[in-house]
């Protein structure tokens, strides 16, 4: 029988993984690492910003990692990661050279086409600015087709700030407003201090032509939510990216399921008016 | 559709005849306890027409409690490869709920990435359902899942006494299947019989006190319910309830090593979203670290969110959670204590 089970064409590679070689490792703080990677059959993956695959390192397992970088029509990408799990600590004592695995990109990433024409404003805290680099580089390829940008960027300490050469060299390109803050004062900092949302007050937007994409820890989001919206920003021009863990990807092992939503079919990428009324979202 | 009718003998006889064919599967009682079992038929006498639940559903024969996806072999240049293990099976003796479970798996291993795994077993899979007499943990007639008009090939309904059975043949498959099997045109009588046996079926002592259709829209009310704590509180997080039913298909996916280090396979084992590390992040964040929440979030899966996505519930009123749940929580009685409890406050605030 079973004919009538599925007409479909089932994917018997659904879950296996392609290779790709570690090309390049840079220490980015304690706790993270930038790894450059390349497809080893020279296929990129045609990534939108703020998508993630599955990495596996085999013997070890796989995990759900933010694209890092955007879609550069190579068959290289960079994925960030964080020391804070299995997966993660066997990245870390991978080298140049090493083999991992890779499926993916999954997921609804940030949808360019609809920031277009629209000032850009990304509020990022600590680890939230992985996928939000993958987003930044592709405003800076088109510059242009949008309008204001600024970026408010917090982290615990200033030893904890990702990417800090590249955020300097954002802020001195002249068209991007970047603000940093560290979350209490610290000797090696004389730049802003206090959480991200004590940015805002000083911050001055339109609020029907802003797109604000807010991404970081669980505890940041209603607070910067609620500074949004004092600045008058409406909640379906409020774009986050959730962290689940994912087991699958593709919506079959229920880990990451929000409500009626799978955050790796239906997200990591959604607007604040889609999660407002979910419990257990934010 | 043509009823024809077979004997006991015939059943066995059609047993003995699958046994010799290939892989036949069917509901034994375990030998120490009057619990039974899914398990591989040898002798076509082992075969248990009249039980009232098995301890695991039929899904384990789709969806196994463990399996490798892919095998990947290490080395300078690691490979993986898929695995998808199918083999052809005949699942005789599935009772109506059943069906229903594997119907809505189907649904959700085939939507948007129709996953091999699940798949290329059912595909492989013929089925023989049979009718069944409902214990006091049933509510398939609360459920709409007392009888089933697909997803099987051949579908048998007991007669008075057991010792005969209408025989419905569905599929061209069940026609093979029955090919030297001596039966017989079901007497108008005897067809009759099936709507009473549907009747005497639908009498069952614990009922939802809603149409099943209606849940999905109650749910859109029971969010803040204290219901939830009042019922979670005496559950243990053991995850039995996920463990033992049909329609539940989590799963945790890990890698197994082989001994030589130099291979493995990434396999896929059952989870449970009543487990209280499910929905927890690496960075320790966890997402649904209440029982309540987690109970809420289990009825509102099987309730709410996958009936209205796949237009079917994910609950087939087996009772098989109820039966094995160490404290007794029973999704009637929750599901009756939220549409009471929902109704004093609507009356209460007017």
């Amino acid at each position: 029988m079973a004919s009538h089970v599925c007409e479909c064409e089932v994917e018997r590679d659904l879950y296996v993984p392609r290779m790709a070689t570690i090309t390049k490792i840079d220490e980015l703080t304690q706790m993270e690492k930038l790894f450059r990677l390349e497809m080893n059959d020279g296929v990129g993956l045609a990534q939108q910003p703020g998508q993630f695959v599955q990495v596996c390192c085999f013997g070890i397992g796989e995990a759900p990692i933010s694209m890092a970088s955007m879609d550069d029509s190579t068959a290289g990408f960079d994925l960030c990661v964080r020391n804070v799990g299995n997966v993660t600590a066997a990245l870390h004592t991978a080298s140049e050279g090493s083999i991992v695995g890779i499926r993916g990109p999954y997921g609804r990433g940030f949808d360019t086409e609809d920031l277009k024409g629209n000032d850009i404003l990304i509020v990022a805290g600590g680890i939230g600015m992985v996928p939000l680099r993958s987003l930044i580089q592709a405003l800076l390829t088109d510059r242009q087709a949008y309008g204001a940008v600024s970026i408010l960027y917090g982290f615990k300490t200033p030893a904890e700030m990702l990417f800090a050469e590249e955020v300097g060299r954002w802020s001195e390109l002249g068209d991007v407003d970047v603000h940093l803050t560290v979350d209490r004062p610290h000797p090696d900092w004389d730049g802003h201090v206090g959480v991200v949302t004590t940015l805002f007050p000083e911050l001055s937007i339109k609020p029907n032509q802003t797109k604000a994409i807010i991404v970081g820890p669980p505890i940041m989001y209603q607070f910067v939510i609620t500074e949004a919206r004092l600045k008058g920003i409406a909640d379906e021009d409020m774009i986050l990216s959730l962290e689940r863990h994912m087991k699958c990807g593709v919506g079959k092992c229920g880990h990451c399921q929000i409500n009626s939503k799978y955050v790796c079919l239906d997200g990591p990428v959604f607007t604040y008016s889609e999660l407002k009324y979910m419990w257990e979202a934010i | 559709m043509t009823l024809q009718v077979i004997s006991v003998d015939g059943i066995r006889a059609l047993l003995s005849n699958l046994i010799r064919e290939g892989r036949v599967v069917a509901p034994h009682e375990r030998p120490g306890d009057d619990q039974y079992v899914f398990d591989d038929l040898k002798d076509p006498d082992d075969a248990v027409l009249r039980y009232n639940s098995t301890i695991l559903p039929a899904k384990k024969y789709a969806f196994p409690p463990k399996e490798s996806l892919v095998h990947y072999e290490l080395g300078d240049e690691p490979t993986a490869t898929p695995v998808v293990q199918a083999e052809p099976l005949t699942l005789f003796g599935v009772h109506p709920c059943d069906i229903h479970g594997l119907l809505a798996l189907d649904a959700a291993f085939a939507d948007q990435h129709p996953e091999a795994n699940y798949l290329e077993k059912r595909a492989n899979m013929r089925v023989i359902g049979i009718d069944c007499e409902p214990d006091e943990y049933c509510f398939c007639a609360s459920m709409g899942t007392a009888s089933v008009e697909t997803g099987y090939d051949l579908f048998l309904t007991p007669l008075y006494g057991w010792d005969e059975f209408l025989l419905e043949v569905a599929t061209e498959a069940g026609e093979q299947m029955l090919e030297g099997i001596d039966t017989r045109d079901a007497t108008g009588p005897q067809v009759g019989y099936l709507k009473m046996h549907l009747n005497r079926k639908m009498q069952q002592e614990r009922e939802i006190h809603s149409d099943v259709s209606n849940l999905p829209l109650l749910f859109t009310g029971f969010a803040d319910s204290p219901v939830w704590e009042k019922h979670a509180e005496k559950c243990y997080g053991c995850g039995t309830c996920n463990l033992t039913c049909p329609t539940c298909f989590c799963f945790d996916v890990l890698d197994e090593m082989d001994l030589s280090l130099g291979s493995g396979d990434r396999v896929r084992e059952w989870d449970g979203c009543m487990l209280e590390g499910f929905a927890r992040v690496a960075g320790g964040e966890n997402f649904r670290e209440e029982r309540a929440e987690r109970l809420r979030h289990r009825f509102y899966r099987k309730y709410a969110y996958l009936y209205t996505k796949y237009g079917m519930p994910y609950c087939c009123g087996c009772g098989r959670c109820v039966r094995q749940c160490l404290v007794n929580i029973d999704p009637v009685e929750v599901i009756n204590d939220l549409i009471a409890t929902h109704r004093e406050g609507v009356t209460a605030s007017g």
